[in-house]
């Protein structure tokens, strides 16, 4: 698992297809990964934003470009500096935390000889930083070791995401980055990008991101502290501290160096802990504190850079000290998060600060007299009092930075010598007030949209967890160090008869591996032949002038294709447009954004932008026998009959094409005119193309009528196959990510298919309900929970008559998802869901699942006599033959004999 | 915080060599609350206009109207409570030459104290704490020597007499138009030495002290008007459905106050939505095995109040309240509340209805005393155990 999570794809892969057996083939495909790809935001959907979630996020559209494109700066080691301002933190860390190896530059001489080898295959890089991990962390190498071996992820890491980088580290993902700046404009205002939770393309960008130690460790880069668990992570972030700390950082950021720096000439930083001392006492004061030992000693244990304390002084009290080690940190923090945002913009302004500080004299200490020392029995200093200020230290050291500090001085210069000279300090803490002031909107808005991010942090935290195995897996150990420490809400709990039933049926009805691939391969076909069909159709139309640049710029793609993006199987929009002409097509598509999406017939545009899967494919839901898959492809135009009938004729072609050699798959197609949509069919799988474009969404009356409406496709159908957009989009948001949830919609699916009472639900309004009820719960529900809470929610009455009617959150109004079932379906299936819930009560949930009772697990009702650790070594009993087995089977020799002599021979 | 780094950077993880397992007790059984929508608007918010709840909320408050004790009826309990609190009041005080038995303690509880007393039902509860042992003979003793007393006391006023009979929880005190029964209790240090044959039950003189907890938990939490009309309004209706039934009064107060209170704003909500939402919760397994429930405040920590109840009238007590909201749903509520009698007194609960042509049918149980008992012992009695560990 964890290494899943380094390749966020496969632990997606996993996540959707959650259980065990199919993850690791699966991850070699991708097909349901929702990793990102720069691309995402491409989808320039002209809707005016205006739904539920854009509101907030405006305000940071515009920081975002860049930041993402500073984050791929950070990725392919490209050390412009500069870049990194606007950049958050948390983006770093990760960003460090995944690829500590990928970065030439290495800055930590501990992973130099390990990195070398680990570029030869994704494989040994996996292993290698298996043991950088442990062995920055002193001691935890057993840990991660077991966790690597058990879950056989190496062998499926030729996942294509990561391939690439390793290869040529530098050029795909600085194209993928620039490509994805043009795109953000492309996107305009508008788009979906408002349908990600985090706002503003966020979530797709950091979600390759792997955060392999956040599990473990739950680091807050902000803060610099680990948390114990997530959920007092979780806690910490939405903390006053923490926000405080998050808006210190930003205003730093934004505004520039002035703001953060503006404390003091004489102050001296700690990089590490991002803290600022007034002066050299202090500042030796906090290293030898307890604070800053701690953060050297989690910066080791995650294996980041640890500047060395003396150098990296920030502004020292003496100028001499050289600002080479400082850069070098510069460039590790650039790579690997750890103070990227505020060490970056430093060094300027540093430099006048220490050209200032020249000038100014030491202060010397006063009022020495006034300090009586009070000793102790044995003649040694106790403490000290400062009779001047009435104030008393144990510490010399805090005496010493007393007498010298500017309190003591002015109770000094009041009390003792009117006229020593109290420099008048520029009070830094009012210039800081008013700076913050002036920057309290910007925060604020800033504010949201990082937390939103959080909160996409947590969402792939907790999609980690959701694989189907979360509780008993290997990977559960470390889920065990905050379990004395008052977890919280997704503290493991025993695995309930009720769970593994749900995952039983969930085993039966998921599909076959085959299965998978067989639509997988059909799909892909399809969208490459797709692709290869827009790039001829694009050549077509390009004006001559251009076509000998354009030939050049397509074969330039080709080239770069295969390390970006072959195909739609991140489940995020395919877009057809490379990154040469992305530039010019970007900004039309900007101008017709802005203006409500005027349709702009440049030379340069593509008839055909972009294929999305959407449906049960994007979502993840396909289940044993779904042989039915669909893919919207976005028009520039409204698309027509002509157009559809030109796809239709012209995608055998191309599909030939794509396809291996040694493939043999017959393909037909099928032009669908009334559906406006085109039928690839491979025997097995049948792939539903619908045409549309997002100026569909406009209304069609007034005199701006296109000349060929009737042409155009039926409207209803381009719309209905937008919404399906919006709603694999809106899934992937919000519903994947939550505990247990598309178990549960897939066990739901399957309950629907089977009971005529289920059936009116439709797809989407239980996929709304289902993630809300999930939504609602307090904390992470196991699915045999999850299952019941569904039915307690609709046994309670939801969807009858009065009750409050499913929101759609993909449209712009008030719309019920399931505003057109008649009364009586929903009376039947709220009596079914009553009934159901009440045979899950009395333990017989495998009528509702409609499959055999599963026989009690041993010792499951008296379980609680055994410590966990006990039943666990049933499970993996090679991992734990180390420790205590004696001791064990001591505790419990009164208990079963047999179960000892089992648990003896492992 | 760098604790969970640190344990995790140690050989095996969280497993062994640790010297205590992080639980010590692993089987603590979390349940969970069941789905409530008005905590969970958030994720479901209104997308539709709110119904046109008018009706409803006449009929309740009409209903109520009706199950409310009349002047008449409230003061001739309150007179003879009065008076029979002075007579006891009297024996603590002054016992003379009393020697049946020692009073410690008598206190009003139940509905009357409450608030909460029906129509019709003119039936006061005063609990009596003796500090002796509750013997059957003490009971009688004492119910004979407050009968003398308190026939003194109404003579005195030139009203009728009154009789007094012994059962197994006191005695009862009957006037004309209303009754006082007292409770016997004992104080908590002599529950121990009970004795089946000899004392009160057991079970009885608990349930007693408890009764004077909830009581109490009441006047501090309940006190709002808005759940002492829901209180009324739900017990006229478990008492007229025969799956309802089983539910004690302590269940519907817990009940009523959550429906009213427990909401994200903390105010009263309109009696409409409170009784919807008691059905609701009902009906989505609040009172099922394997839910949380509702906490008993008066219990060791996390016992749940709808643990009294066995597992059959759970499940049906469940049915019934599901056939009823979808009743109501349809705009049967005349019929649950008992305005209208359904057919001539059929419990509708059991019937099958047609409304508009939408037809309700009542549920099946799904709990079989099966000769292999169902493995339950987790979900069902287990309140005390768990609340002990967690």
């Amino acid at each position: 698992m964890m290494a899943a999570n380094n390749y966020f794809g496969f632990t997606h892969g996993g996540t959707q297809y959650g259980a065990a057996t199919a993850s690791a083939a699966y991850g070699g495909q991708t097909g349901y990964a929702v990793a990102p790809a720069a691309t995402a935001a491409t989808y320039g959907t002209q809707r005016a934003a205006a739904t539920g979630y854009d509101t907030a996020y405006q305000a940071a559209a515009a920081t975002q470009g860049n930041l993402h494109a500073a984050h791929a700066h950070a990725h392919a080691a490209a050390a412009a500096a500069s870049a990194y301002d606007a950049s958050k933190s948390a983006y770093y860390q990760q960003a460090a935390a995944a690829y500590p190896t990928a970065a030439p530059p290495q800055p930590q001489p501990a992973y130099d000889t390990t990195a070398k080898p680990a570029y030869s295959t994704p494989a040994t890089y996996a292993q290698q930083y298996g043991q950088g991990g442990a062995r920055g962390s002193g001691g935890a190498k057993p840990a991660y070791g077991s966790v690597y071996t058990a879950t056989t992820a190496a062998a499926s890491y030729p996942s294509q995401p990561y391939t690439a980088p390793a290869a040529q580290p530098a050029k795909p993902l600085y194209n993928a980055a620039s490509m994805y700046v043009a795109q953000q404009k492309t996107g305009g205002g508008g788009g979906w990008k408002n349908y990600n939770k985090s706002g503003v393309g966020a979530t797709p960008q950091r979600r390759p991101k792997p955060q392999p130690k956040a599990q473990q460790l739950h680091y807050c880069d902000v803060c610099r502290i680990s948390c114990a668990g997530p959920q007092t992570y979780k806690e910490h972030l939405e903390g006053q501290k923490h926000k405080k700390k998050e808006a210190a950082v930003k205003v730093a950021a934004a505004g520039g160096a002035a703001g953060a720096r503006a404390c003091g000439a004489s102050a001296l930083r700690c990089e590490l802990c991002d803290v600022t001392c007034t002066g050299a006492d202090a500042y030796a004061a906090h290293v030898r504190g307890i604070k800053h030992q701690k953060v050297v000693k989690l910066h080791t244990m995650l294996g980041k850079p640890i500047p060395s304390t003396e150098p990296t002084k920030l502004t020292p009290a003496k100028k001499t000290v050289a600002g080479a080690p400082k850069v070098s940190f510069v460039a590790s923090g650039g790579l690997s998060t750890v103070g990227a945002s505020s060490s970056v913009p430093r060094p300027a302004d540093k430099e006048d600060e220490k050209v200032e500080e020249e000038d100014e004299p030491e202060v010397q200490p006063v009022g020495q007299d006034y300090i009586e020392e009070i000793r102790g029995d044995d003649g040694k200093a106790l403490s000290f009092n400062c009779k001047l200020c009435d104030c008393k230290f144990n510490d010399p050291n805090a005496k010493e930075m007393h007498m010298k500090g500017r309190r003591h001085r002015l109770q000094y210069k009041k009390k003792v010598q009117p006229d020593l000279e109290v420099k008048v300090k520029p009070s830094m803490h009012q210039r800081k007030l008013a700076e913050a002031k002036a920057q309290r909107m910007l925060v604020r808005d800033e504010l949201w949209a990082r937390r939103r991010m959080h909160e996409a942090g947590e969402d792939d935290e907790r999609a980690y967890w959701e694989g189907a195995d979360w509780w008993r897996g290997p990977h559960h150990h470390h889920h065990h160090q905050g379990m004395g420490m008052g977890y919280g809400p997704v503290g493991r709990r025993p695995e309930t008869s009720d769970d593994r039933h749900v995952l039983a049926k969930h085993a039966e009805i998921y599909p076959p591996e085959q299965q998978l691939q067989e639509i997988q391969r059909a799909v892909s076909h399809t969208e490459k032949a797709l692709k290869s069909l827009s790039d001829a159709l694009a050549d077509h139309a390009r004006p001559k002038n251009q076509a000998g640049k354009a030939v050049i710029k397509t074969e330039d793609k080709k080239d770069d294709k295969p390390e970006g993006k072959e195909d739609g199987r991140d489940n995020q929009l395919f877009s057809f447009v490379g990154e040469g002409e992305a530039a010019p097509a970007s900004g039309d598509g900007a101008g017709a954004g802005g203006a409500g999406g005027a349709p702009v017939g440049g030379p340069g545009v593509r008839a055909l932008k972009g294929v999305m899967r959407v449906g049960l494919l994007a979502k993840g839901l396909l289940l044993r026998g779904d042989r039915d898959v669909r893919l919207v492809v976005l028009c520039h135009d409204r698309p027509t009959v002509t157009l559809l009938k030109r796809v239709a004729n012209d995608l055998p072609h191309h599909l030939n094409k794509v396809k291996g050699p040694n493939e043999d798959a017959k393909y037909k197609v099928e032009l669908q005119p009334a559906e406006g949509a085109v039928q690839v069919s491979d025997g097995t799988v049948n792939v539903v193309v619908s045409l549309t474009s997002a100026v569909m969404r406009e209304p069609a009356e007034g005199g701006d009528i296109k000349r060929d409406d009737k042409d155009v496709l039926p409207r209803q159908k381009c719309l209905d196959a937008l919404a399906a957009l919006r709603h694999a989009k809106w899934f992937q948001a919000r519903a994947a990510s939550l505990q247990s949830c598309v178990i549960i919609i897939r066990i739901m699916r399957d309950l629907c298919r089977r009971i005529p009472n289920w059936t009116p639900l439709n797809p989407y309004a239980m996929e709304l309900l289902v993630s809300g009820v999930m939504q609602s719960a307090s904390g992470a529900l196991s699915p045999g929970e999850a299952l019941r809470r569904v039915m307690e929610a609709l046994a309670g009455g939801l969807i009858l008559e009065h009750g409050p009617g499913l929101r759609d959150p993909c449209e712009k109004e008030l719309v019920d998802a399931l505003g057109n079932m008649p009364a009586q379906k929903r009376e039947d299936l709220t009596a079914s869901a009553q009934q159901f819930l009440r045979q899950i009560a009395f333990r017989q949930i495998n009528k509702v699942l409609d499959m055999e009772p599963l026989p009690k697990v041993k010792h499951a009702s008296g379980g609680w006599k055994f410590p966990r650790k006990r039943r666990r070594s049933n499970t993996d009993a090679d991992q734990d033959t180390h420790n205590g087995d004696g001791k064990v089977v001591k505790t419990e020799e009164k208990a079963d004999v047999s179960e000892i002599n089992s648990n003896a021979k492992k | 915080m760098v604790r969970g780094a640190g344990r995790g950077g140690r050989g095996i993880p969280g497993r062994g060599g640790m010297g205590r397992p992080p639980f010590s007790r692993p089987r603590v059984l979390m349940l969970r609350p069941p789905f409530d929508l008005i905590l969970a608007e958030p994720a479901f918010p209104r997308c539709k206009p709110a119904p046109d709840d008018a009706a409803l909320t006449q009929a309740l408050l009409k209903r109520h109207a009706e199950l409310c004790p009349t002047p008449t009826e409230q003061s001739a309990v309150l007179s003879i409570v009065t008076k029979l609190q002075t007579v006891l009041d009297n024996l603590v005080v002054a016992p003379g030459d009393f020697a049946a038995c020692q009073l410690e303690e008598v206190r009003q509880v139940g509905s009357y104290k409450k608030g909460t007393m029906m129509a019709g039902k003119n039936v006061a509860d005063i609990v009596v704490i003796m500090k002796t042992l509750p013997t059957k003979e003490a009971v009688e003793g004492l119910s004979n020597k407050v009968n003398e007393e308190l026939n003194k006391l109404m003579r005195a006023e030139g009203l009728g007499n009154v009789s007094s009979t012994c059962h197994e929880r006191g005695f009862t005190v009957t006037a004309a138009t209303a009754a006082v029964r007292v409770l016997v209790t004992t104080l908590h240090q002599n529950l121990r030495k009970l004795e089946p044959e000899v004392h009160l039950d057991y079970k009885v003189i608990s349930s007693h002290l408890a009764a004077i907890r909830h009581s109490r938990w009441f006047e501090e939490n309940a006190h709002h008007s808005s759940i002492k009309v829901l209180i009324r309004l739900l017990r006229d209706m478990c008492a007229r459905h025969s799956g309802l039934e089983p539910l004690t009064p302590w269940m519907i107060d817990l009940l009523a106050h959550h429906c009213i209170m427990n909401n994200p704003a903390r105010q009263a909500l309109p009696i409409n939505v409170a009784f919807r939402r008691s059905l609701s919760l009902l009906a989505g397994g609040l009172f099922l095995p394997g839910c949380a429930g509702l906490p008993d405040p008066c219990e060791a920590a996390h016992s749940r109040a709808h643990t009294a109840l066995d597992l059959a009238a759970q499940d049906h007590a469940a049915a019934t309240a599901q056939t009823l909201l979808r009743v109501v749903a349809r705009g049967g509520h005349r019929y649950v509340l008992g305005l209208q009698a359904f057919e001539g007194g059929k419990d509708i609960s059991t019937e099958i209805t047609v409304w508009d042509g939408v037809v309700v049918s009542p549920l099946a149980p799904a709990y079989h005393d099966s000769p292999e008992p169902m493995d339950t012992e987790d979900k069902d009695d287990d309140g005390i155990q768990d609340g002990v560990a967690a």
